[in-house]
């Protein structure tokens, strides 16, 4: 089964040639279909992407054929197949209910450019997972960050503009702060593969001390713009709630996750779980994630539009990300991943049920949109059981990575820390349980509403239903992922 | 100071990033701030290839003799710096046309205009 080595380009390649090809067709059916059918099949080539690694261990692969500190290399691992299946799953499902609602967000003659976007996307956010030379992430950096600019400007509307130059900006700031810390590791180690970096760190990190801090905290800046880090988040509250359902989704629950993998990378893999735990940087990091967590939800509660809350709850979670990179051990890294994968399900999940009700009802306020429930009874249905995930009840995938996220915090022995934890769940709580609340019950709420009236189609609710059943599977079976994480790591 | 001065490259392209930092962050107008991203990026590019160079030798072009491998310096990160101009030509171009389409939908390209019209 050696050829199964050749998958993870073989994905990648599928899906940008592809998408050249969409906007060649006349029929968006086609469009749709072609889409699709990229996504499921790089989904199917990365199941034997981890079937392959679960029997044979990680390998390196080199691109065209050329050795590793001169040609590009492919790391896959554990962790990096895992990611692959997770990124490609969530896509094809949100693609799934793209294929019903599009063309309500989006114009007819630009649906295929859309799909075209998407394609990229995936493409380069795989790349970006797999790849393990530091210039090549950057590159795939930019090629995402002009395709989720596309994916949210695609509406053409007065505020997607002005969203979308804001995080254009911004992300281009974040990108010329990672170029400028590469070009410092370029400086000492003459390398920009990561595995050869890492060796001539090990050998020179006691003379050159400041240029590394500068190294590291460049780049966890620059990544921090990309994937909302909590002072840096002002973009994405204005780009994801403008953006049509089917984006925001793939925003919140892919775009912001793949630079936190090449973060992780980048501290743990170039820097070293030694070297990296004498810097400050983690320090940096565990405050804002722990500033993000609680500060996130805060503002999410004085949000009054059903997506901005959702964009906001984004920012809060990505802070318990940064929480678990920042405690700097095993257990945190572990959980750190694992709350990737929960969020990415969870999230998506939510993004498309509120994108339901809003093309539904045709309201974003929250105040419009009590006793959704009793026109939507199965949408709303759906979007509980993601926030009560948020929220942290157990067996969801929320609550597992808030316990272990404690348990890791007393291991590395910031006790304070679990208030912290703890607050933001109750904060959590304070915003999603109104919404649900509204929706389901209450004499004026639900006075002059047709039970069932407004329901979508259970054809079109599949892929949302099963998000949410991924979902629970994922906390059912979290002690399993969570070995092979450990594995991954190691 | 005199280390500043010896490696002057680098000191420059210091400088443009800080001078493309605060343009791009502090400026209202779309316009300077795509100016600023552009500033900054060079200085990056400068960063590199300056890292790149040693004095004394020839870029790997060989004319008439080879002289060998000291000859010559490593051609990685000027090819590198090749691939992020087009990079950041192709976001430049991207940002320009949204501060078109800006303008269209809202008459002028002051961010803080903008935001005073989006009433939040």
């Amino acid at each position: 089964m050696t050829y199964a080595k050749n998958f993870p380009l073989l994905m990648i390649l599928i899906l940008f040639i592809s998408a050249f090809i969409m906007p060649l067709m006349k029929k968006n059916i086609f469009v749709k279909g072609l889409s699709l059918f990229t996504m499921g099949i790089s989904m199917i080539l990365s199941i034997y992407t981890w079937i392959f690694i679960t029997k044979n261990g990680a390998y390196f692969y080199r691109v065209g054929h050329w050795d590793a500190p001169w040609g590009i290399e492919f790391k896959i691992g554990m962790i990096e197949a895992i990611m692959a299946m997770l990124f490609t799953m969530v896509a094809t499902l949100i693609l799934w209910y793209s294929v019903y609602s599009v063309e309500k967000e989006v114009k007819d003659n630009k649906v295929s450019f859309y799909y075209l976007l998407v394609n990229i996307l995936l493409g380069s956010l795989l790349g970006m997972v797999f790849s393990n030379d530091l210039f090549n992430c950057f590159v795939f950096i930019e090629v995402t960050t002009l395709a989720s600019c596309g994916i949210i400007v695609v509406k053409d509307k007065k505020e997607n503009i002005a969203a979308t130059l804001k995080y254009l900006i911004l992300s281009s700031l974040g990108s010329g702060l990672v170029l400028m810390g590469i070009a410092f590791l370029y400086d000492i180690t003459g390398n920009l593969n990561m595995t050869y970096i890492h060796k001539e760190i090990m050998n020179v990190h006691a003379v050159y001390k400041n240029t590394l801090h500068i190294a590291a905290g460049l780049c966890t800046v620059g990544i921090g713009i990309k994937s909302a880090m909590f002072p840096l988040h002002v973009w994405l509250p204005d780009a994801h709630s403008s953006a049509p359902a089917s984006s925001s989704a793939i925003l919140s629950a892919l775009v912001l996750k793949a630079p936190i993998l090449l973060l992780i990378k980048i501290l743990y893999g170039v820097f070293g779980f030694e070297i990296i735990r004498e810097f400050a940087i983690l320090n940096l990091i565990l405050i804002l994630g722990t500033m993000g967590m609680i500060m996130g939800s805060v503002l999410a509660i004085k949000q009054k539009e059903i997506k901005r809350v959702i964009a906001y709850s984004s920012v809060a979670q990505v802070g318990y990300i940064f929480f678990g990179i920042g405690l700097g051990n095993k257990l945190g890294l572990t959980m750190a991943i694992f709350h990737i994968i929960g969020h990415a399900v969870t999230k998506s999940a939510l993004f498309l049920a509120a994108g339901a009700m809003i093309e539904k009802s045709g309201k974003k306020k929250l105040s419009e949109l009590k006793g959704i429930g009793k026109e939507m009874p199965y949408t709303l249905g759906l979007f509980t059981i993601g926030a009560l995930s948020m929220v942290g009840i157990p067996i969801l995938p929320g609550f597992i990575s808030k316990w272990y996220l404690s348990l890791a915090s007393i291991d590395a022995g910031e006790f304070m820390l679990i208030g912290a934890i703890l607050m933001s769940s109750l904060l959590n709580a304070l915003y999603y349980f109104p919404i649900i609340v509204n929706g389901y019950f209450g004499e004026e709420n639900l006075a002059g509403k047709i039970y069932k009236s407004n329901e979508k189609s259970i054809k079109e609710l599949l892929p949302l239903m099963m998000l949410i059943i991924g979902m629970i599977a994922i906390g059912a079976g979290s002690n399993k992922i969570m070995d092979m994480i450990r594995i991954g790591l190691i | 100071m005199e280390r500043l001065l010896t490696n002057y490259f680098e000191t420059g392209s210091m400088i443009l990033f800080g001078i493309g930092f605060v343009t791009l962050l502090l400026h209202n107008n779309l316009i300077k701030k795509i100016i600023g991203m552009n500033i900054m990026d060079t200085a990056v590019f400068l960063f590199f290839i300056a890292k790149g160079n040693i004095i004394g030798k020839e870029a790997p072009i060989i004319k008439g003799i080879h002289k060998g491998i000291e000859g010559y310096i490593n051609p990685l990160p000027t090819a590198l710096m090749l691939t992020g101009i087009v990079v950041a030509v192709s976001i430049t171009a991207f940002a320009l046309a949204l501060t078109i389409k800006i303008y269209e939908k809202y008459g002028t390209i002051e961010l803080d205009e903008i935001t005073r019209m989006r009433g939040d």
